[in-house]
């Protein structure tokens, strides 16, 4: 499963430095857990490691491939789930799953589409298009993609917004199966007690750097509620 | 692989636009409207028409798919479908390849519905020639719509984004749109001959689509 190196990654937008130099490394059934205030990067970083921003300064290697030279091979490794469901309004649950499947290069025959749909608990839904689905729903379909392809890396960005109790419930059953079979996961969130049945390896991003809280401490300390300032002294050379 | 994927993303695009019945429905009401319109504007007897003809074809189209186009990336907008397609494990002219295909689809077909009408409404008998046009006219679409949905990607995040995509797109499509009313002419038997006028839309065709895909992978990164 996923081998990740991640080493001095810088990230700005515009002048403003999000992230000053992070590292990272990851194996094989680890789950990480990203905590910080809002605007600390946390969603920049994990886009990082999903190739949607490309790297601005650093190295990102997964499996061996970098990110810099080979984003589409990392891309096939990994499944990204941020705020955004990216799925299709228009479509029904089964045709946008055979649709991402499609793009993945992967044809999953017709029962496996409809049992990672029921194992989200949208076995009612298959053929509705997804227009009318609520915000829990259509999270629970973008997080059975997973349930298909199986990605060596898994990044989640805020998964549990949006699920009920028994959405989190399945939601972290499915992640405790994932991280047994050797994957690897790495999810930023607010919500410590949710994620701590997945008994993670808490990081916490402070000033677009990655502290390990205290040994024996998985807690992540308070979080003030200020976000970010841009500090003139600390923006990016142009 | 390449291939496969651009299939699949023009298939989800034609299939949505039945399904919503937004675009091609929008789009042949418009041209018909424009139609009758010129129609009723010029009231050319049965030489003028011949005449009017290639300039009116064109135009008609170039403005159709001007609506076309601002609606090519209006299924991507829903729940970040675009950074989804930019996040599967294919190289970014897949993409490019599956949104022009299927822009390309649409507009193909209402050119294919368009120009009978345009022959009954302006009472010409060109009924012989009818597919030579409709193949001039598709060998122009495949260099405009690529072009255009380079644009539209370009545009997509801006305000007033379908006006913007107008005036880009517009005086870029000048060459091809002289082209393809001269060629037009020629078959009409109005003009000189076809030949060069084919060599030069080609010419276009090759240079946006040779370029359009690359460019269109430099502009979606971030």
């Amino acid at each position: 499963m996923a081998h990740l190196a991640a080493d001095g990654i810088l990230y700005h937008f515009g002048r403003r430095m999000v992230l000053r130099g992070v590292s990272l490394a990851a194996g094989p059934g680890d789950c990480q857990v990203l905590f910080g205030i809002n605007g600390a990067g946390k969603s920049t970083l994990l886009n990082i490691l999903s190739t949607r921003y490309r790297l601005q300064h650093g190295r990102y290697l997964l499996d061996g491939h970098d990110a810099s030279k080979d984003a589409e091979s990392v891309r096939g490794a990994l499944l990204y789930v941020g705020h955004h469901t990216h799925l299709y309004g228009h479509l029904t649950s089964l045709e946008n799953l055979r649709f991402f499947a499609d793009l993945r290069g992967i044809s999953p025959a017709g029962e496996e589409l409809k049992e990672a749909i029921a194992a989200a608990g949208l076995a009612k839904a298959m053929d509705r298009p997804v227009r009318g689905f609520s915000a829990g729903m259509r999270k629970r379909l973008a997080l059975a993609r997973m349930l298909l392809i199986r990605p060596s890396l898994l990044l989640l960005d805020e998964p549990y917004s949006a699920l009920d109790a028994d959405g989190v419930a399945w939601l972290n059953a499915r992640l405790r199966d994932y991280l047994a079979r050797g994957g690897t996961l790495f999810l930023a969130t607010h919500d410590p007690e949710r994620v701590a049945a997945l008994s993670p390896k808490p990081l916490r991003l402070v000033n677009g750097r990655l502290a390990e809280p205290a040994a024996g401490s998985d807690a992540p300390s308070p979080e003030p509620l200020a976000v970010p300032s841009s500090d003139p002294g600390e923006t990016a050379t142009p | 692989m390449i291939l496969h994927a651009a299939y699949r993303i023009a298939w989800k695009d034609v299939v949505g636009d039945f399904r919503r019945r937004s675009t091609l429905s929008s789009m042949l009401f418009f041209a018909i409207a424009a139609l009758v319109v010129f129609q009723a504007a010029f009231e050319p007897d049965r030489k003028e028409a011949v005449k009017l003809l290639p300039g009116l074809i064109w135009v008609t189209v170039l403005f159709t798919s001007l609506v076309g186009l601002g609606r090519v990336f209006q299924a991507e907008e829903e729940d970040g479908a675009f950074e989804g397609l930019l996040l599967a494990p294919i190289p970014r002219e897949a993409v490019f390849l599956g949104k022009w295909w299927g822009n390309l689809s649409l507009t193909a077909l209402v050119e294919l519905m368009l120009l009978p009408v345009m022959l009954v409404l302006f009472n010409v008998d060109a009924w012989a020639v009818l597919p030579a046009m409709f193949g001039v006219l598709l060998l122009g679409t495949l260099g405009f719509t690529a072009l255009g949905v380079l644009l539209a990607a370009l545009t997509q995040g801006a305000r007033g984004r379908e006006t913007l995509l107008a005036l880009l797109l517009l005086p870029l499509a000048v060459p091809l749109l002289i082209a393809g009313v001269q060629a037009t002419a020629a078959l009409l038997g109005t003009g000189g001959e076809i030949a060069p006028w084919v060599r030069l839309i080609l010419i276009f065709d090759v240079v946006y689509l040779s370029l359009a895909p690359w460019a269109f992978g430099w502009l979606v990164e971030e």
